[in-house]
């Protein structure tokens, strides 16, 4: 009331809303430089031929889709080469994010029950979250070392008997494949246990008492209650997991020296990608993989959170259902 | 008042930038920057060379393996003109498979115009290999890289009942004979060499054509074929190990317990590269020798080359002479560096004396033996398209799955061409 009183001339009112805008506008203004203008460059760069031949710049010449013509053409063998890449990154995801979640998902559930009440949970938590601290490269230089034919791994099997001759574990794609997916496994399983340690921690314990005193078991209470609350929290994991799997690189890349040995079964995209932007700076052919990356991202973070989202959403639809019993 | 902290903070901070900026441009010309993808020339540059007073020597490593250092200078030079003073790429070091890369182009400088001649002292192929198409030489090796077999002196008396490089090279000095050894060697529960591509560089060096002919075709010499023939061979009857030839397998085949006789490779090589051998404890020190094998051939060398666009001509031109015509630092590169020099007066000095001996070399006089064969290099058939690196680095290791049997030949060479495509798109391959 005093406001209106005010001389003329001055403000109204003060409006805050002014400053929630300039409080984000460094994160857009970062965003947009560094990020949105790359992304569109890079599309932009998909459509040109344009790469070094030594200290010699070739191009740039817009080419249409021929980028991605060649990308999609089956080689001598009748391989189309980009989608066996993009199946060797799925599997290799699969493989350590499989374990990640299961194991993830257990040890938040122990972590976080009121029943089990684990002490000295600050350095389990540490404890497991430490793979991640190790840069991925270092991580897999390790593995390299430790699983190479002259490593302490086979020294240990020969020792224990358990093995007569040395072991190449770099021959096989079950071993090598096996190794990126332990890796990965190791380095982001403690990460994604305390995000849903967080997820399971907000959910009203009160619901879980409820539960118990109805008679659930601990298993029902994970199914029936657990698991659709933590949904949201589930799914993002999942879907942040999912986008880094499709980006996989530093570990094959180290792991198996740049070569994804045997025979490229462990030859992930982004290596794809890398391939050619190392040497000749290919900006043409690295840039179409990018928006394929980014294409399949897209569509298998939608899949994802389609399917999974469909089930969180259940309790929000229940009331209606009360209601239409009540008009009958 | 917050405004203020926010204002005076803000102050400081570009008051902080142009004082940085300040003490940037006062030492303009005065920092001289060396790109290389080890240590070894930087380890000589430090002990015989006096950096002139006020100048900063600034080293940009980075590892040759997987073109990295390649990359890394290319884009140094690329920026070369726009770059400050300062940042400007002064000298760079290249080596055998890819000078002609950077000799062929404007990134590099006459060395006339730093005012420095080519001696006669030095030999006629580092001068060739750093010249360019009009006859300008761009820069100078200070080593000359004739290569060597090394064998082990206990093991060769176990099978061919002698260790005297004369003798030794009558019983191996042609491929015949090699593998007839192998097979002795075999017997006798020893490896003749510890990598399926230890022979690659003799066979490489002695190729007639090189791997990508005018039109930018990829091609194979019969010697490239020879070495895979001799190497499915090798890796069938276990002559020989499935490692590559810088992988730590290979490398403890160098300790006192390994159980291979042959290696290949120049000075460098056993000086720098074969430091298991040389270790206190588990190394065997002397018990080696080296003779020319079954062909003559050579690898590496390092070059250096001045930069187009460095403003410390005068210094390099001092580094150059310094590492050539010196004969007194040359002299101590032999003595204390094992290294063979691009001089010729400094190697009939040791060549001739009879007091001087290699001690990793049980006495032999290695500078002797060694300017022996430098007669035997040749600079041909390189071309301006020089990936040779990247294109023998990859061969190899797409090959390497095919020996140790995880894939088929046709495939691992499939996957070998679809490299090259990935990496240099001008090549037509099969």
């Amino acid at each position: 009331m005093s406001l209106d009183n005010r001389p003329s001339g001055r403000r109204k009112s003060v409006s805050y809303a002014k400053w929630g805008y300039i409080f984000i506008l460094p994160f857009f203004l970062v965003y947009f430089i560094f990020t949105l203008i790359p992304q569109v460059l890079t599309v932009y760069n998909s459509f040109f031929t344009n790469y070094m031949d030594g200290l010699t710049h070739i191009g740039p010449d817009f080419v249409g889709l021929k980028n991605y013509v060649e990308l999609f053409t089956p080689n001598k063998q009748g391989v189309i080469l980009i989608l066996k890449y993009a199946g060797n990154t799925m599997i290799l995801w699969f493989l350590g994010a499989i374990p990640q979640f299961a194991i993830a998902l257990l040890l938040a559930v122990f972590f976080t029950s009121y029943r089990l009440n684990i002490k000295g949970q600050g350095f389990f938590k540490t404890v497991i979250y430490m793979p991640n601290l190790i840069m991925a490269s270092a991580f897999s230089m390790l593995f390299f070392t430790l699983f190479s034919k002259v490593g302490p791994v086979n020294q240990l099997l020969q020792q224990t008997g358990l093995a007569d001759k040395t072991i190449d574990f770099f021959v096989s794609k079950v071993t090598v494949r096996g190794l990126i997916a332990l890796m990965n496994f190791l380095m982001w399983f403690g990460n994604t246990t305390i995000v849903l340690m967080a997820g399971i921690m907000g959910i009203d314990q009160t619901l879980f008492e409820a539960a118990t005193i109805d008679g659930a078991n601990a298993v029902k209470v994970f199914f029936r209650v657990t698991m659709p609350l933590l949904m949201p929290i589930f799914v993002y994991c999942l879907i942040t997991a999912l986008i880094g799997g499709i980006q996989m690189f530093d570990v094959p890349q180290v792991l198996t020296n740049r070569l994804g040995m045997p025979n490229r079964t462990s030859f992930t995209l982004v290596m794809y990608l890398n391939n050619y932007l190392s040497t000749s700076k290919n900006y043409g052919m690295s840039g179409a993989i990018s928006v394929i990356i980014f294409l399949i991202t897209g569509v298998l973070g939608g899949i994802v959170y389609k399917f999974l989202s469909a089930q969180y959403k259940e309790p929000v639809e229940q009331p209606r259902r009360v209601r239409k019993g009540a008009r009958k | 008042m917050k405004k203020l902290i926010a204002i005076v903070l803000c102050l400081l901070m570009v008051v902080a930038a142009v004082a940085c900026k300040k003490t940037e441009t006062k030492t303009a010309g005065k920092v001289f920057n060396i790109y290389a993808w080890n240590e070894e020339f930087k380890g000589f540059f430090e002990k015989y060379y006096t950096v002139p007073e006020g100048v900063t020597v600034n080293w940009i490593i980075n590892p040759s393996d997987g073109g990295v250092y390649q990359q890394k200078l290319d884009e140094a030079l690329l920026n070369q003109a726009n770059a400050a003073a300062d940042d400007k790429v002064d000298m760079f070091l290249a080596e055998a498979d890819y000078i002609g890369k950077y000799v062929n182009s404007d990134a590099t400088m006459g060395i006339d115009k730093i005012g420095f001649k080519n001696a006669d002292t030095m030999y006629k192929y580092t001068i060739q290999a750093a010249t360019d198409d009009n006859g300008v030489c761009k820069g100078v090796s200070f080593q000359c890289c004739p290569s060597a077999l090394i064998y082990r002196r206990s093991i060769a008396k176990d099978v061919l009942g002698t260790d005297d490089p004369d003798e030794v090279q009558s019983k191996l000095d042609s491929w015949e004979k090699f593998e007839a050894v192998a097979a002795d060697a075999k017997a006798k529960g020893y490896y003749m060499t510890a990598s399926f591509a230890e022979t690659f560089r003799t066979f490489s060096n002695n190729c007639t054509m090189p791997w990508v002919d005018a039109n930018k075709t990829l091609q194979f010499d019969p010697m490239i074929e020879a070495w895979i023939a001799q190497t499915e061979k090798f890796i069938d009857n276990g002559y020989t190990l499935d490692c590559g030839i810088w992988d730590d397998e290979k490398n403890q085949q160098m300790f006192a317990d390994g159980k291979t006789m042959c290696f290949f490779g120049p000075a460098w090589y056993f000086n720098f590269c074969m430091g298991n051998a040389q270790d206190p404890e588990k190394g065997c020190s002397g018990d080696w020798a080296i003779c020319e094998g079954p062909m003559a051939h050579f690898w590496g060398g390092t070059w250096l080359l001045a930069a187009n666009g460095s403003d410390n001509t005068d210094m390099l031109k001092d580094i150059f002479e310094t590492f050539t015509v010196n004969e007194d630092v040359c002299s101590k590169l032999v003595e204390n560096e094992k290294q063979f020099p691009n001089n010729t007066k400094v190697v009939d000095k040791f060549a001739n004396d009879p007091n001087y001996g290699s001690k990793f070399l049980g006495g032999q006089n290695d500078i002797l033996a060694f300017s022996k064969l430098t007669g035997n290099i040749k600079w041909e058939n390189h071309t301006n398209y020089d990936q040779i690196q990247i294109l023998n680095e990859s061969l190899q290791s797409c090959l390497q799955e095919y020996f140790k049997k995880s894939v088929d030949k046709d495939t691992a060479l499939a996957t070998f061409y679809q490299k090259i495509n990935e990496t240099y798109p001008d090549i037509v391959t099969p």
